[in-house]
């Protein structure tokens, strides 16, 4: 595990673990503190400083009109994270609906949802975000639903096979022969094995979700052009990339893969924590 | 009024096969992907190799351009194709077809195809004698029949032109031709110098694609999207051009600079925020223009009032000719042109700045936040709960600038505006918003960043003229002065373009009243564009005229006029 690259050998997987998600969960507090405390700095356009490389004042320098770029690389993960979240929480609420619903509401419903989830799968990602996001009007709403509504079949797929599988299970059909009802069989038996594989679905999800809002973003289906949504920041840079402005693209992307990069390791670690074959490890 | 209209292609014009190699690559590459299947995907990888390897193979063969063309990248593609009765060559220049009159580099009227012209004592008939041995690019003569067919075809065509005042136009003999107007209006002599004659023969239905005129330049192959080629007419009357064959590249912004870097392309027309870089081979050719970009700002109240159509009017807070002054004062002029604009371009205080019927007593020193200060607390606009923004009456000095979010230009300006108007307690929000939204629904009760500009001062007249029972764009914000209602009339029933002139002006600043600052104020305009291009080190293109609205085709005004330099 990547655990293991950066933390003492002497500490335990657990410890490990534990490490790994709060430097994740801090990172992300750091974020959205300093964006809150940046205010509006980051969207003041200041025309004397214009295009100024990064320096000890500006580490991330200023765009073409001035504006700070490290500022405006905070404020826009911020929002990429924002949506993302969003996005991804609707996205894993629909699959557990679906989910759920595959696997107790009969086969009718069930061939349902495998075909939806099926149909889902074989369209172009980006073909049906574009889709979705430009009918819903576009907007930071038109790619939240866009992102909710398309990134929902792969975990729908694992928690129906999940409560498939415990419905047949020998503890779940003892539990029915000694006559008790579907509630109390969902509650004790089934949500302790369905909640984990939905936290981590959901963890699991949010790179995604961020990495297409972004992207969506960027192709200007999303945010008005000034708003410093991390997508908007590099589709703008590009003007300025073969003029010398690196600045512009390296800080935002940057901020970007190493944010998705950090809900990946959160994700991976509390699975390791979550699921019992590596609980005890 | 889109400023640039690039036509977005992936390839490079005169290599057409790389563009249907593209959409074959993707064709055969999206089931290979989606199916996840990896020998597939190395099939397919390598068949889209071997497409691009064939079409690189005959791609080669093709690019060695004749010495004598010369490649243009200065967009003016028209979706719509080239006829002149359906607006072609309204702003800029018609190219393939020749007008009555023209508009030499100082802007002064000269003739053309017309050898005399004249208005009669009514003000209601112009006589036009054209010359007699013009023949059209297919060898047929020009005669006054097809000067009236072209008039009265496009009063009834219903494209952007609007000839609506043209009663009708009537061929005498061979060479005169009479067009009667219904009211006296001089600005109709804008036609005569925009409208280029087509052949009675050959107009019709597809014309704009096959146009046959009696330019100096006639068309040969245009592949839509791509590019146009196009040859010198043998048959035209003036001066024969240097260059006996152009070829206009319609690709986007960032392709037709790569293509301009590999020295494939002899004019560029680039955005000023790209002007500041080198291109090796190429001089930097700027021209002055009267391209401006403005506030228009609704100058009536919000009262609930909707247009014919249900779009919403009005602004209580713009609607103070206070906030509207303070505005225009508060605004550092200078300053966006150094900031947005790279110093490309000039500060606007009027619509026609620098124009023969610009009024020069509208000018006023801008920057000047103390005295925009002094008059919103003299108007009763005060910041009394300190969040720094001013109230009267319970309202916030509070509007939205909307700009076309495709455009950086008017996004930069509206940034830019709406953090100076800030220290004086103003707060304008910016919102980018698509165009078509902009003209058709927004423009009656929002603060737009628009661009105007042409050579004709109709262009005034229908900005500050109060609007018709059919509000557009024009005016959009219902600003109306019964006083300037009437100098405008007036200048338009003038007997002459000269006598015109100082109606014009009246119109903007009088002395008591005027559209302008000092007046009623119902623009802020902000600056004046300059148009930046890449030229050829070897190419002269002489003088260009101060060009227009339109960004590209409008230097090709005095195109006959281009030389090579060195050989």
């Amino acid at each position: 595990m990547t655990t293991r690259l950066f933390f003492p050998s002497q500490w335990d997987r657990r410890t490990r673990t534990l490490a790994a998600i709060s430097i994740c969960l801090v990172f992300f507090a750091v974020i959205f503190i300093a964006a809150w405390l940046y205010g509006d700095q980051g969207q003041v356009t200041e025309l004397d400083l214009r295009k100024l490389p990064p320096s000890w004042e500006r580490p991330f320098g200023t765009d073409w009109l001035g504006r700070d770029m490290l500022a405006r690389t905070l404020k826009g993960i911020r929002i990429s994270l924002g949506v993302g979240l969003t996005a991804a929480t609707c996205s894993a609420c629909i699959a557990l609906l679906l989910g759920l619903g595959a696997a107790l509401l009969g086969r009718t419903v069930d061939r349902l949802v495998t075909w939806l989830a099926d149909a889902a799968l074989a369209t172009p990602h980006l073909v049906l975000l574009i889709l979705i996001s430009f009918a819903c009007g576009g907007g930071a709403r038109g790619v939240i639903i866009a992102v909710a509504a398309s990134h929902w079949p792969a975990l729908t797929r694992i928690i129906r096979a999940e409560v498939l599988q415990l419905r047949s299970a020998d503890y779940v059909k003892l539990a029915r022969q000694l006559g008790k009802g579907p509630y109390w069989i969902a509650r004790r038996h089934l949500l302790p094995h369905v909640a984990p594989q939905f936290l981590v679905g959901l963890l699991l999800l949010f790179p995604h979700a961020i990495l297409h809002s972004a992207g969506l973003t960027f192709l200007g289906f999303g945010m008005p052009p000034h708003t410093p949504a991390i997508g908007v920041l590099l589709a703008e840079s590009m003007r300025y990339l073969s003029m010398g402005l690196w600045w512009l693209a390296v800080a935002p992307g940057l901020i970007l893969i190493v944010s998705v990069l950090a809900f990946d390791v959160l994700g991976n670690n509390v699975r390791a924590l979550l699921d019992p074959k590596t609980l005890r490890e | 009024m889109q400023t640039f209209r690039f036509v977005t292609v992936m390839s490079f014009p005169r290599k057409r096969e790389s563009r249907e190699i593209f959409g074959f690559r993707v064709a055969l590459c999206f089931p290979g992907m989606t199916s996840g299947s990896p020998i597939r995907m190395i099939i397919c990888m390598g068949l889209c190799v071997l497409l691009l390897a064939a079409g690189c193979g005959r791609q080669q063969q093709q690019s060695h351009p004749l010495p004598a063309s010369l490649t243009l990248a200065v967009g003016g593609e028209n979706p719509e194709g080239y006829d002149p009765t359906l607006g072609w060559g309204s702003y800029g220049n018609p190219l393939f077809h020749s007008t009555l009159l023209r508009r030499d580099a100082d802007l002064n009227i000269v003739p053309d195809l017309a050898t005399t012209w004249q208005l009669a004592a009514d003000r209601l008939t112009w006589t036009v004698t054209i010359r007699p041995d013009v023949v059209f690019a297919d060898g047929s003569p020009l005669t006054a029949r097809d000067v009236a067919y072209t008039f009265n075809t496009a009063a009834v065509a219903g494209g952007v032109l609007d000839l609506a005042n043209l009663e009708k136009a009537e061929a005498l003999d061979d060479i005169t031709v009479q067009l009667r107007l219904k009211q006296p209006d001089i600005t109709f002599i804008h036609y005569l110098i925009t409208l280029g004659i087509v052949p009675e023969r050959l107009h019709g239905p597809g014309y704009g694609r096959r146009p046959v005129g009696s330019g100096p330049y006639k068309l040969v192959r245009w592949d839509e999207g791509q590019q146009m080629v196009v040859e010198a007419n043998p048959y035209y009357y003036g001066v024969q051009p240097a260059i006996k064959r152009l070829i206009f590249l319609f690709s986007g912004e960032d392709a037709a600079l790569a293509a301009a870097r590999a020295g494939k392309v002899d004019v560029l027309s680039v955005p000023s925020s790209l002007a500041t870089r080198e291109i090796p081979g190429m001089k930097l050719h700027v021209v002055k223009s009267v391209d401006n970009r403005g506030l228009m700002f609704p100058c009536l109240p919000d009262t609930g009032a909707k247009t014919p159509h249900g779009l919403a009017v009005g602004n209580d807070v713009t609607a103070d000719v206070a906030i509207r002054r303070a505005v225009n004062l508060t605004i550092n002029r200078q300053a966006l042109v150094n900031g947005v604009l790279e110093g490309f371009g000039r500060p606007a205080y009027g619509p026609v700045d620098d124009l023969p019927w610009d009024n020069p007593a509208i000018r006023f020193k801008d920057n000047d936040t103390e005295k925009a200060g002094i008059l919103l607390t003299e108007a009763g606009w005060l910041d009394v709960d300190g969040d720094g923004v001013r109230e009267k009456d319970g309202i916030k000095a509070e509007f939205p600038i909307v700009y076309n979010a495709t455009d950086s230009l008017r996004q930069g300006l509206a940034l830019a505006v709406s953090d100076m108007l800030r220290p004086v307690g103003i707060r304008a929000v910016p919102r980018g918003e698509n165009w078509d939204r902009i003209k058709n629904e927004l423009v009656h009760s929002t603060v737009v960043v628009f661009g105007f500009g042409g050579h004709s001062p109709l262009e005034m007249y229908k900005l500050f003229h109060s609007p018709g029972p059919e509000p557009s764009y024009w005016n959009g914000g219902f600003y109306t002065n019964g006083v300037v209602d009437g100098y405008l009339d007036q200048a338009r029933a003038a007997a002459s373009f000269a006598d015109s002139i100082p109606l014009w002006q009246k119109a903007q600043w009088d002395g008591q009243t005027g559209f302008a600052v000092a007046g009623d104020a119902p623009w802020a305009w902000l600056v004046n564009l300059n148009h930046t291009y890449f030229i050829n080190q070897c190419l002269d293109v002489g003088r260009s005229q101060m060009e227009p609205h339109g960004h590209g085709w409008p230097i090709t005004a005095n195109i006959n006029e281009w030389q090579w330099t060195c050989e």
